[in-house]
């Protein structure tokens, strides 16, 4: 388990240095440089970072054999939440903290859903991301919510010349704070390998003590509280509240979990994988952005390379049934 | 669960990763065929790349629009990188866009922003990393740029609230499906027409507190389900006049006025051209359509943006002009020539 893992991410590590390499030649066919550039690998972390953070949360409720399909009506109200309060005069501090506990308390509504109700979590999901977008746009009366600027928007800013210190803007680092933090929770504690087991066997889970109602309730919270990271930080990128964004965000945070070589029957899955996964899908964008190819084109690889992800777990699970 | 790792699995992997390289590989060099470039080649002198960016790429307005660019680029002697959006009107997808743009670092940007106020903080980067930013179409917040080119859209709003008050002989009622939040150039639209309707004490205004959305998809469901609260017992519309302040929101408009046997019978004035609502206009459907100019709008941005790079004078204001279509002047040989549809 432990080496096919490994081999999984040596895969996406090498799709992920071998795309930068290919749009790095045709670019420069067309006399454009940069691709291979500190700066661009600054943009595309910038512009990845909220599905980064919503595939970790979704890892975790993928890993249990479920499916979240809400999170992108989440974000969109997690990013009203945040403007209706910076709006209000409140402190920025304030509103990041109202965004996380609106995402967790989505979450939570999905986890109760789920494992109390025992409907499908794709039909359970369906339903809260219609209340989520329904509720972000009554929150904001139907319009986007203009938020004064504050230091919540230079979480995603390209970074000034006397903060070149960090590296990264500050909203990349919590991404990368919770995936190390994700890491551990699936990898190094029980709650993580209960999850684990939850998604392998849920029968066997049950009958082995543990308690798989609570697990998925938890899974679902973290997955919400991850949300809300996410929309705060789509928040900074926009600066204003709009209901109507990330529509068809959940589809790309499932494909980069998918890429990343989770599997959507459960019992497996990576964070680093998850993240890669998202890398993966943010430098194709940015790459056929670059050589300004036109839409159609760039749908169609991106569905493409979802097509060979989907392919891979079906691989991946007739290997595990042959056994 | 414990699973060696077989041979066979690792080629599965390293063949699919192949594959998937491959497949961006065929992807990408297709696209080196299709990306727009234009002028004299033969000049060794490097050429001004200018990355042009739509709101969105399927509305026919967007496709004169990028015609004119091309005129002008031909003109000129530079390139023209027509990109827009991934996902049709998607504010994060916009600025994803406009960061990528500025992270090649090409010579000048020609927006027209999704947002006057998310597409401000790109733009500033954009310009701290030297590239110069004209806008069109929508306005920007607060932002300094080269030139703002587009419609006086309030005017066009005002000339579109006059023809509703001249067919309904100053007597009414009247409709309006508002477009989207947040999109500059169609709330100035909607305020030129209801300024007009709010001078007109015989006009009264039923509803302008509706939507249509992004697509014409969207258009039509919110028309229908706000035309049907004026339906009366005998199938009629207790509506006068409806007013659409763009090409979406008046083809959604028509579609669902055609299907319940309501066009013709209420006086309709939409903005925006298409082959579809020419049609419409000729069947009497719809009764006047202001049309921007939008070959003129792409050819003038980048007309500016290309003078300011090159140290010359541009006008901070540049207006391209609307225009009153009605089933009579139609033929003229000036509407025609606005009306055409670029291949």
């Amino acid at each position: 388990m432990k080496w096919r893992g490994a081999y999984t991410l040596i895969g996406l590590v090498a799709a992920l240095f071998l795309l930068f390499g290919i749009f790095a030649v045709l670019l420069a066919r067309q006399d454009k440089s940069g691709f291979l550039s500190l700066g661009n690998v600054e943009t595309i972390l910038r512009q990845s970072t909220p599905v980064c953070i919503a595939a970790l949360g979704m890892t975790l409720v993928i890993i249990t054999a479920g499916i979240d399909l809400s999170i992108g009506s989440v974000v969109a109200f997690v990013s009203v939440v945040v403007a209706w309060f910076l709006v209000r005069g409140m402190y920025p501090a304030v509103a990041f903290a109202a965004g996380i506990v609106s995402g967790a308390a989505f979450g939570f509504l999905n986890g109760v859903l789920v494992s109390r109700i025992k409907v499908g979590a794709f039909i359970v999901t369906l339903a809260t991301m219609l209340v989520a977008r329904g509720a972000a746009t009554g929150l904001a009366n139907e319009q986007k919510i203009d938020a004064p600027m504050s230091w919540l928007n230079s979480l995603l800013a390209v970074l000034d010349s006397d903060q070149k210190w960090m590296l990264l803007p500050s909203g990349v680092w919590v991404m990368v704070i919770l995936a190390i933090l994700t890491h551990w929770i699936l990898n190094s504690t029980r709650f993580g390998r209960h999850a684990v087991a939850v998604g392998s066997n849920e029968r066997a889970a049950l009958y082995s003590g543990i308690s798989v109602d609570r697990v998925k309730l938890a899974v679902y919270t973290l997955m919400g509280i991850f949300a809300g990271f996410a929309g705060v930080m789509m928040y900074a990128r926009l600066s204003v509240g709009d209901p109507s964004t990330a529509e068809g965000f959940e589809l790309s945070v499932i494909a980069a979990v998918v890429i990343g070589g989770a599997s959507l029957s459960g019992g497996q899955g990576s964070i680093l994988g998850s993240i890669l996964g998202a890398l993966i899908m943010a430098t194709i964008n940015a790459g056929c952005s670059q050589l300004g190819m036109s839409n159609w084109i760039q749908q169609m690889i991106t569905g493409g390379i979802i097509v060979i992800s989907v392919m891979l777990d079906r691989v991946r699970v007739a290997r595990i049934k042959d056994r | 669960m414990a699973i060696a790792m077989t041979g066979s699995t690792i080629k599965a992997h390293i063949g699919t990763w192949t594959l998937l390289a491959m497949l961006a590989l065929a992807g990408c060099s297709s696209s080196t065929d299709t990306t727009q470039q234009t002028g004299d080649s033969k000049s060794n002198e490097k050429k001004l790349r200018i990355a042009v960016i739509p709101k969105g790429t399927t509305h026919e307005f967007w496709k004169s629009v990028h015609a004119g660019a091309e005129d002008a680029a031909k003109e000129l002697g530079v390139e023209v990188i027509w990109k827009g959006p991934l996902k049709e009107d998607d504010r994060n997808s916009q600025i994803s866009v406009v960061e990528d743009f500025t992270t090649q670092g090409v010579d000048g940007i020609v927006l027209a922003p999704l947002d006057d106020t998310a597409l401000r903080m790109p733009v500033e980067n954009a310009k701290k990393s030297g590239i110069p930013v004209a806008i069109f179409d929508s306005d920007l917040k607060d932002t300094e740029v080269v030139s703002f080119v587009a419609t006086d859209n309030e005017k066009g709003g005002r000339a579109a609230g006059e023809e509703m008050v001249r067919l309904l002989g100053g007597n009414g009622n009247v409709i309006v499906l508002r477009y989207q939040v947040g999109s500059a150039s169609t709330m100035n639209r909607e305020k030129g027409f209801l300024a007009v309707m709010k001078a007109n004490p015989g006009i009264k205004v039923l509803s302008d507190n509706r939507y249509a959305g992004a697509t014409v998809e969207s258009a039509q469901t919110e028309a229908e389900n706000l035309l049907s609260g004026y339906k009366q017992p005998d199938g009629t519309l207790a509506v006068d006049g409806i007013y659409c302040p763009n090409e979406s929101s008046t083809f959604g408009m028509l579609r669902v006025l055609e299907d319940n046997h309501w066009a013709g019978k209420v006086k309709f004035v939409g903005f925006d051209a298409s082959a579809k609502l020419i049609e419409g206009l000729q069947k009497g459907y719809i009764n006047g359509l202001i049309v921007q100019n939008p070959r003129r709008m792409g050819s003038e941005a980048v007309r500016a943006i290309v003078d300011a790079i090159r140290k010359n004078p541009v006008p901070k204001r540049i207006d391209t002009g609307a225009t009153l279509v009605t089933g009579d002047n139609l033929k003229d040989p000036e509407i025609a020539k606005l009306l055409e549809i670029p291949k």
